[in-house]
């Protein structure tokens, strides 16, 4: 192996010198250093959302990322609703932690999905991404769509649930639950998995901390924060739930952690269908929000995301702030891979829970004297496959026990 | 009394000139203002004797003669504490959170690479979130700057 | 039933293999095209199989309004490609900028930058509109209506159009 590995972002040309999304440096198979570079997915939304009203702005930031729109656009209405001072109808808050759990289930089954690619396992790929299509068919059901389901607005939610509606609700997630119950049989059980994903992108709890890792990342090594429970919106101090946590550390404890919030969701579900008050879903916002200020934090699937909103009395805000939680667990990376495996790379940065597009790299090889080489992810993934698989972890025998239990 | 009126208590007892500005939006929402030359030791303060262990965020603004940066600090009770304060324009320098919190270099970065400030002791690294060949002297969110303005390479706050 | 009988016999023909590319999208695309390989839609019926190298390509599968940082980069993919290539532009912004018209940093629709020969919109476009593209590509191809990319883009889906 070349002593210089360099990962940048998307398919390069050989000849093309451009920025590289992680810099590894590698002695052997062995990661010693680590460094991140980010900033491709900028698209000058924060600068956009000045120049645009509210109402704009809203449909605008739901669409920050794919996976979890409707965290950003909660997080973005409720700061203006505080600015605005206006109280959101009881129902309204119902319906939006409704399809803030609905949420949370499809980007966890999305996330299981990927990381049993990532390591080899794609039946798990195939199984939980044909669940998720449960949800995703329920969140068109209620919302109009698959992904970015428009549903917030300023002062509420833009559409009712029908009474019809509230049993296949419950419907699906009785028969979620009891997928996901294998999927928990199978990562607590199956030997092959617990291998592969223990002792691997490990974080201590002091580490954790120290550099702010934020959701489910964090929770795999004892941090136990939750914008849900510690810093209550919508209905969630009226909810029943725990917040999941492991004393792992590391990628299984992650695995653990969000299969773990897979049964809470359920839980809190229904207990939002079935306690769903009466009443109004929204009240009228004014078009000009007053000048103020508000900060917004919600428990996103990744972790907690935080907007800012400054008013200034017109039709549009004055500033938009947005923290993803990506950002802040992103920072971990390079302390999860030091002194670990070329091979683990792919897992250890889907563990994180990234943005989908940021598993679309390449990666350089260059080594002293010799003409610079590219590899894509997908063949760092078979590497890492290949390497592990080598070493007695096999998920052949896996791949083809869960297609027989699950017909 | 609640926690946000002990934290008003305490702070605004050691450091008296920040009750002019202090405010206790609702519960877990403080907001306060500090100049920026007692801007480290009420920093230092609020981490090292409140327990603000958690740093959310640093939001960048445009204020016209001046450029913000407000400190999103939080607790593990939930209460945050929105610390603010303000440096000219002419000399936009603030100095860097990273001793107290690693991962905040990407935070500033974004307010180099935005707004023009200048953070001292924030250790050499990639930029973020600007690609390599955006022109030099173009700081996109402040307020006189337009997307026009990348055509003609203009370096109007050069 | 007639559509999936010709889609069958023509994927005995010719087996497209594609390549997907990301130009700075929120992700919505991208995982619906994910999805589409996934059992409920399953694009690999059809002998469509995702690859991750241009150069084994027939088609790019394009999302994203297209960043700066990434543009240069999705000329090279697109040079890349083997001639005969097609493109197919997945989501509104890929197709015009979507929501992200305007912003700086956004060059506004992958057909400012490489030709186009499918637009499939939607916000995001669904794993059936996804299919439907594709398939309308391939159709077009085996009746030989389609101009292979030298700048001259086919075929406009209507919205809400679906396949069977």
């Amino acid at each position: 192996m070349p002593d210089k590995v360099r990962v940048p972002i998307g398919p390069q040309h050989p000849a093309l010198k451009e920025p590289e999304s992680f810099l590894l440096t590698l002695v052997g198979e062995q990661i010693t250093e680590m460094s991140v570079r980010l900033g491709y997915n900028h698209r000058g939304i924060e600068k956009a959302c000045e120049g645009r009203t509210y109402v704009q702005d809203v449909y605008l930031i739901e669409r920050v990322c794919g996976i979890c729109s409707h965290s950003h656009s909660t997080a973005f209405v409720q700061a203006v609703e505080e600015i605005a001072g206006l109280e959101v109808p009881k129902r309204g808050l119902y319906i939006r932690t409704l399809v803030a759990e609905l949420e949370r289930v499809h980007s966890h089954l999305l996330w299981l999905g990927v990381a049993g690619h990532e390591i080899g396992f794609d039946t798990l790929l195939m199984y939980t991404w044909r669940d998720r299509e449960v949800v995703m068919d329920l969140l068109a059901l209620l919302t109009g769509n698959r992904v970015n389901y428009g549903m917030n607005t300023i002062g509420g939610v833009r559409r009712d649930i029908a009474e019809g509606q509230k049993q296949g609700i419950l419907n699906a997630v009785d028969a979620l639950e009891s997928r996901t119950k294998y999927y928990i049989e199978v990562a607590s059980q199956e030997v092959t998995l617990i291998n592969r994903l223990s002792g691997v992108g490990v974080v201590s709890h002091e580490d954790a901390i120290r550099l702010g890792a934020v959701g489910p990342t964090g929770r795999a090594s004892n941090v136990a924060r939750d914008a849900r429970k510690d810093d209550p919106y919508a209905v969630y101090a009226d909810l029943d739930f725990k917040v999941i946590t492991s004393d792992h550390n590391d990628v299984y404890g992650r695995t653990l952690v969000r299969v773990g919030e897979l049964m809470e969701s359920y839980k809190m579900i229904r207990q939002l269908v079935r306690n769903m008050p009466e009443g109004p879903v929204a009240v009228k916002a004014p078009r000009k929000i007053p000048a103020g200020e508000a900060v917004s934090r919600y428990e996103a699937p990744r972790g907690e995301d935080v907007h800012y909103v400054r008013a200034n009395g017109t039709d549009k805000p004055e500033r938009v702030k947005i923290r993803a939680p990506t950002l802040a667990n992103v920072q971990c990376v390079a302390h999860m891979l030091k002194d670990r495996y070329l091979a683990d790379l792919p897992i250890v940065i889907a563990a994180i829970d990234p943005c989908f597009s940021c598993t679309d790299r390449l990666i350089a090889v260059h080594g002293a004297g010799r003409e610079p080489q590219t590899m894509d992810w997908e063949a760092v993934r078979r590497y890492g496959i290949e390497w592990y698989r080598a070493r007695g972890t096999d998920f052949t025998d896996l791949n083809k026990k869960l297609r027989v239990k699950i017909a | 009394m609640t926690e946000e009126a002990a934290i008003e208590k305490q702070v605004v007892t050691q450091f008296p000139f920040l009750l002019a500005k202090f405010r206790v939006a609702r519960p877990r929402r403080i907001f306060a203002e500090v100049a920026r030359d007692r801007f480290p030791e009420v920093f230092d303060y609020l981490v090292k004797k409140m327990n603000f262990t958690i740093l959310c965020t640093i939001t960048g603004l445009d204020l016209g003669d001046e450029l913000g940066a407000i400190y999103h600090l939080a607790r593990e009770s939930g209460v945050t504490f929105n610390l603010r304060t303000a440096v000219p324009k002419t000399q936009p320098v603030l100095p860097s959170v990273t001793p107290y919190f690693p991962p905040a270099d990407c935070y500033e970065r974004e307010l180099v690479d935005l707004l023009g400030f200048k953070v001292e002791g924030l250790a050499p690294g990639s930029r973020y979130p600007l690609p390599d060949d955006w022109p030099a002297g173009q700081y996109p969110l402040r307020k006189d700057w337009n997307p026009e303005m990348l055509d003609k390479k203009e370096a109007p706050h050069a | 039933m007639q559509l999936v009988k010709k889609i069958v016999t023509w994927a005995r023909i010719k087996s497209p293999w594609i390549i997907h590319f990301n130009t700075g999208a929120c992700n919505a695309c991208d995982i619906e095209i994910v999805a589409a390989l996934t059992p409920q839609f399953d694009l690999e019926r059809f002998g469509i199989v995702l690859k991750g190298t241009p150069r084994h390509a027939d088609v790019l599968v394009c999302s994203g309004p297209v960043t700066r940082q990434i543009k240069e980069r999705l000329i090279r993919v697109y040079e890349q490609i083997p001639e005969p290539k097609f493109v197919v532009a997945v989501g509104t912004c890929s197709c015009s900028g979507g929501v992200f018209k305007g912003c700086y940093n956004v060059e506004g629709g992958i057909d400012n930058v490489i030709p186009v020969s499918v637009y499939v919109p939607g916000c995001p476009a669904s794993p059936t509109a996804i299919i439907d593209g594709v398939v309308k590509l391939l159709t077009s191809l085996e009746a030989g209506e389609a101009k292979a990319q030298a700048g001259t883009p086919t075929e406009q889906l209507a919205p809400g159009e679906d396949c069977e």
